[in-house]
């Protein structure tokens, strides 16, 4: 007697389901693509190359980003900035940045080991491809144009949500961009920056802080 | 050496026995305890510079704090190099050290192979208290065409300084200032350019020094890495070569007691970047209607044995020949010689390109120096070209016994060398009288030079200093030094790298594979490899090109040889090219001599193929490959296979590493040689002959020789080290630094000639002339022209030291 018993109590939790499904009140399937779900602010998705306020490109071309990824699907090589036309601040700029999407694992070990928060990521997801070589991602397609705004390779691409790319994944922080010492341990939740100036991390010195500006805004 | 004698110490309670007398930070890391380091190198004076090397020893006042790197053992001395103490003492070095240290790792050229990242993770502190402002300078100055200085990221090692004043002899890079706003720099107007800069690059701890050819190029951790030896040195240093992307990037020099202690000369260091030339052969060419056009690898191959076959079967083989051979491997030597002798049935054969001393001296094995010997040398003479241009290991450690050894060294040269500072004895003499001066020694007219070749081990490097004296004069020399110290050594030099082991696989019209004379019975395992092979010695270079013009030779193979721009006398090469009715060219680029070739055919060069290679002390080492070779270029021996197979004649060659087993076999100085031993039990070579092998016992005999012009002036031409050879013409990072066409005369002689510093001037011979950029300088004798050798825009003077100069 009791195995019935037992056995309407779990249909009870099925058949309420199905019922809060039908009425609208619970919907658990949603009808993707034509509704996008909200991701988790800490969502992996395709890689962006950002852009300092000014224009000038982020990447130094040091290579870390290749370095650490456990998927080897990183290639880049720097290159001397020209002095009287800079691509990056310094001395080296990224002239090569390819990943090859179809081996990355998007475990954002790349956007950890990045010195300049140079590469981050988006909440886009949808990248499938009918050749495998448009599933590598060069330095066109992943840098973000000089109003920040991010390209994207197929932009008629009915499928993906475009707007996400806007959206940037947040990310703890393991060390301090200041690499100051009093930072260890302390967690810092931050969305990854696109174009703009940021706030100064607690702290970081006076020195350190890159205050805003009027015309830095955008 | 004497075995030294030991002492006992205690490092971190440990007891060991080191040798008394030897750096603590040394005999520790012998006995396996790192001690972390900057500024102390194994190959310079210890200077105490950065106190990384901080540890304590006990002594009767307690314990003390002492840098290991200036601190000898002694016995029963009781070290600790892991007390607290120490440990603070290094946290409070690296902190200072990075006190004004830039966060430039990301950007810096050394950045993953860093001892300074490396040592702050394992000694360091962690954090820093200081919060000041970093000091700040320009960021990275080129101090020469090969290195640049980012002042901000040094450390003051004194590493550099020292390399330059030490090792290389030209202290171009200094500290300047005091305090804390001590800088290292050059002096104003003084570029860093001396031929051993990138060693500097290597041995500075931090990213300051940087080479511009592998800036950026590529970051530690992208590298493959493979040990080989340089072929752009004739005693073969040994190199890592660093790849990526199938791209040569670098080659770093390998620390090693054989050769070059580690150094590396920029040529050897830099030379890399022909290999990637755009400019490659990369596939077969045939000539046809005037036109070279591409074809397959059996078209090309079909029509040059078709060829060569035709002028065999008409004329013999001895109206064939092949020069070349000094520039690749022992085993595309070894099928070289084997081509030419079995397929081609011709002993016109040549490795020297008519600047070489005779081949029995050269590879003869009496008596012959190693470059050990130079170490243990009472006295070393130097009767040669000037080494720092042309042998620059042997500069190096030639410098070091002179210097540091406390070797008395004899220099003569026709004028000012880069061993002169540190020479107890210097003659000059006319380009063209070495004769005379020979004669003067002869009698004991230079009682001081004399009497150093009375010392007990007596080593002499002898070579063609100027080709006005011509190559008999080496062997004169060789004659008189044997003359005068009974036990004396020999090195007879040759410029082109690896000619030595072209000559041991028998690339010359007299000589057989391992160093056996055509004239003696070689070894009977020869015989049933080769077959019969013509008995009667063949043409030398100049000989076949004299055959060549005359039409007694009518077909001609061209391994990696450019003889319209290597030889004394070019005027021969080019008529004789001109006149040539067949030529064969295997090579990486066109060149002035092959661009009229009927066939040329695509070769792999350094990097892209594995093999032997022998040093100009017979050491054998490895050389290997690290990428491809570009397009459907093939290495020299399996073209030759080819060839010959299509000529009816099996060669049997079918791979690298049976070549070496191959010569092995068939030569007695060879025997025993074999890969695994040369990779895994003697990665610094192996001297040949092994075991003593019977190998050719030429005593060198002192010639007569011609008297020195009367002429007002005479003309001394001679190789520097970056010239317009072909592969420097692709390497555009060392081509730009050739001297050019530039003459030098005396200050003393301007006058006279109405010859100015900068101005153009007119150098007439008997067989060229052409315009020059004079340059007025000390180091060339007065009454001498000194002209470098095949240099960019210089046309050639031949080798007649009878010379006339105007200003128009
Ligand atoms: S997300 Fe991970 S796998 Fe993908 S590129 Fe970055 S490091 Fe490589
Ligand atoms: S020298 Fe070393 S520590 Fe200094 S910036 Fe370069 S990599 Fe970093
Ligand atoms: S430049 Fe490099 S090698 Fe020279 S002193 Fe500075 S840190 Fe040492
Ligand atoms: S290594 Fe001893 S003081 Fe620098």
């Amino acid at each position: 007697m009791g195995v019935i018993r037992e056995f309407i109590k779990g249909l009870r939790v099925t058949g309420g389901t199905m019922l809060r499904t039908i009425t609208g009140e619970e919907l658990v399937t949603t009808e993707y693509p034509k509704e996008m779900r909200q991701k988790p602010p800490r969502f992996h998705g395709r890689h962006v190359l950002n852009r300092y306020p000014d224009g000038m490109e982020k990447c130094i071309g040091c290579e870390l980003c290749a370095g650490v990824c456990p998927a080897k699907c990183i290639f880049v090589r720097g290159m001397d900035n020209d002095p009287e036309n800079p691509t990056s601040p310094g001395e080296r700029f990224g002239f090569v940045y390819e990943i090859n999407m179809l081996r990355c694992i998007f475990c954002a070990l790349c956007v950890e080991a990045c010195p300049t928060e140079a590469i981050t990521m988006t909440h886009l997801f949808e990248m499938s491809t009918t050749n495998r070589e448009d599933a590598i991602y060069t330095r066109e397609t992943l840098l973000m144009d000089e109003k920040g705004g991010v390209p994207h390779m197929f932009p008629d691409d009915e499928l993906a949500d475009m707007d996400e790319l806007a959206v940037a994944d947040g990310w703890v922080k393991a060390t301090a961009p200041s690499g100051m010492a009093s930072y260890q341990g302390v967690k810092m939740w931050q969305g990854t920056p696109g174009p703009g100036d940021w706030d100064p991390e607690p702290g970081q010195s006076e020195l350190d802080a890159r205050s805003p500006t009027e015309d830095d805004d955008g | 050496m004497s075995e030294a004698k030991l002492v006992t110490v205690t490092i971190n309670g440990v007891e060991s026995q080191v040798p008394a007398g030897e750096l603590l930070i040394k005999a520790a890391q012998d006995e396996g305890t790192y001690i972390p380091r900057f500024c102390w190198h194994q190959r310079m004076s210890p200077v105490g510079m950065c106190r990384m090397c901080l540890v304590e020893i006990e002594t009767p006042r307690g314990p003390m704090m002492v840098t290991a790197c200036t601190s000898p053992v002694s016995d029963g001395m009781v070290v600790d190099t892991e007390s607290e103490e120490v440990k603070k003492a290094q946290e409070a070095i690296l902190e200072f050290l990075l006190a004004n240290h830039p966060l430039d790792c990301p950007v810096c050229d050394k950045g993953g192979e860093c001892p300074l990242q490396d040592q702050a993770l394992a000694y360091g502190p962690g954090e820093s208290r200081f919060v000041e402002i970093k000091r700040s300078f320009e960021k990275p100055i080129p101090i020469s065409e090969l290195v640049l200085l980012d002042r901000e990221r040094c450390i003051l090692c004194a590493l550099c300084t020292r390399f330059s004043e030490e090792i290389s002899g030209d202290p171009l890079i200094e500290f300047q200032h005091r305090g804390n706003t001590t800088e290292v720099n050059t002096f104003p107007d003084l570029p860093f350019s001396s031929y051993f800069s990138g060693n500097t690059v290597q041995i500075c701890p931090v990213g300051a020094l940087t080479a511009k050819p592998y800036r950026f190029r590529a970051r530690p951790w992208d590298l493959q890495k493979v040990e080989s030896s340089s072929l752009q040195d004739t005693a073969h240093p040994r190199i890592e070569i660093h790849a990526s992307q199938n791209e040569i990037l670098r080659y770093t020099g390998v620390d090693n007691d054989a050769t070059n202690h580690g150094w590396l000369s920029d040529k050897a260091r830099f030379g890399y970047e022909y290999l990637r030339s755009d400019q490659r052969l990369t596939s077969p060419l045939v000539r046809r209607g005037g036109e070279l056009v591409e074809v397959s690898w059996t078209e090309a191959i079909d029509t040059a044995a078709n060829r060569l076959d035709l002028i065999k079967s008409e004329d013999g083989g001895e109206a064939l020949a092949v020069i070349g051979g000094a520039q690749g491997t022992n085993e595309d030597a070894y099928a070289i010689s084997k081509f030419a002798r079995v397929a081609l049935g011709s002993n016109n054969v040549d490795a020297r390109l008519d600047d070489a001393l005779a081949s029995h001296f050269l590879s003869a094995s009496v008596d012959r120096a190693t470059i050990a010997d130079i170490d243990d040398a009472d006295t070393i003479v130097v009767w040669a070209p000037d080494l720092k241009e042309e042998h620059p290991t042997l500069y190096l450690r030639v410098r070091r016994a002179a210097q540091e050894l406390g070797a008395t060294l004899v220099v003569i040269h026709p004028r000012a060398t880069g061993l002169d500072d540190r020479a107890s004895h210097k003659l000059t003499y006319r380009p063209g009288g070495g004769y005379e001066l020979l004669d003067e020694l002869a009698n004991g007219d230079h009682p001081e030079v004399s009497q150093a070749f009375a010392a007990e081990k007596v080593v002499a490097l002898v070579g063609i200093a100027s080709h006005a004296d011509g190559p008999q004069l080496a062997e004169s020399v060789a004659a008189l030094v044997r003359r005068k110290a009974v036990h004396a050594k020999l090195m007879p030099l040759n410029s082109r790298a690896n000619t030595y082991g072209a000559l041991d696989m028998g690339l010359a019209p007299d000589l057989l594979p391992g160093r056996v004379g055509l004239d003696t019975i070689g070894c009977a395992n020869l015989a049933a490899s080769w077959g019969d092979i013509p008995a009667v010695i063949g043409r030398d270079t100049r000989q076949i090109l004299q055959g060549l013009d005359s039409g007694e030779v009518r077909g001609l193979v061209l391994v990696g040889a450019d003889p319209i721009n290597d030889l004394p006398e070019p005027s021969i090469a080019v008529d004789a090219l001109d006149a040539a009715e067949y030529v064969i060219a295997i090579d990486l680029f066109l060149n002035d001599s092959n661009r009229n070739a009927d066939v040329i055919l695509p070769a792999s060069g350094f990097s892209e193929k594995e093999g032997t290679v022998t040093n100009v002390e017979g050491r054998v080492q490895k050389v290997n490959q690290i990428r491809p070779a570009p397009g459907q270029a093939r290495t020299d021996w399996a073209i030759l296979d080819d060839i010959a197979t299509r000529m009816g004649v099996s060669l049997g060659l079918a791979s690298a590493e049976g070549i070496t087993k191959e010569i092995a076999t068939v030569s007695p100085a060879y025997e025993d040689l074999t890969w695994d031993s040369l990779e895994w039990d003697h990665r610094d070579g192996i001297v040949v002959p092994i075991h003593g092998a019977q190998a050719i016992n030429h005593i060198p005999v002192a010639l007569q020789g011609s008297k020195a012009p009367t002429a007002k002036l005479t003309l001394h031409v001679a190789r520097v080290m970056y010239d317009n050879g072909v592969r420097l013409q692709h390497s555009p990072s060392l081509h730009k630094l050739g001297p050019g066409a530039v003459a030098h005369l005396n200050p003393g002689d301007a006058p006279s000639i109405g010859a100015r510093d900068g101005h153009t001037i007119k150098v007439v011979t008997t067989r060229g002339e052409g315009e020059f950029t004079c340059v007025l300088d000390e180091g060339t004798p007065t009454g001498v022209v000194y002209v470098p050798f095949n240099q960019q825009g210089a046309s050639s003077l031949g080798s007649d030291p009878v010379v006339r100069v105007t200003t128009s």
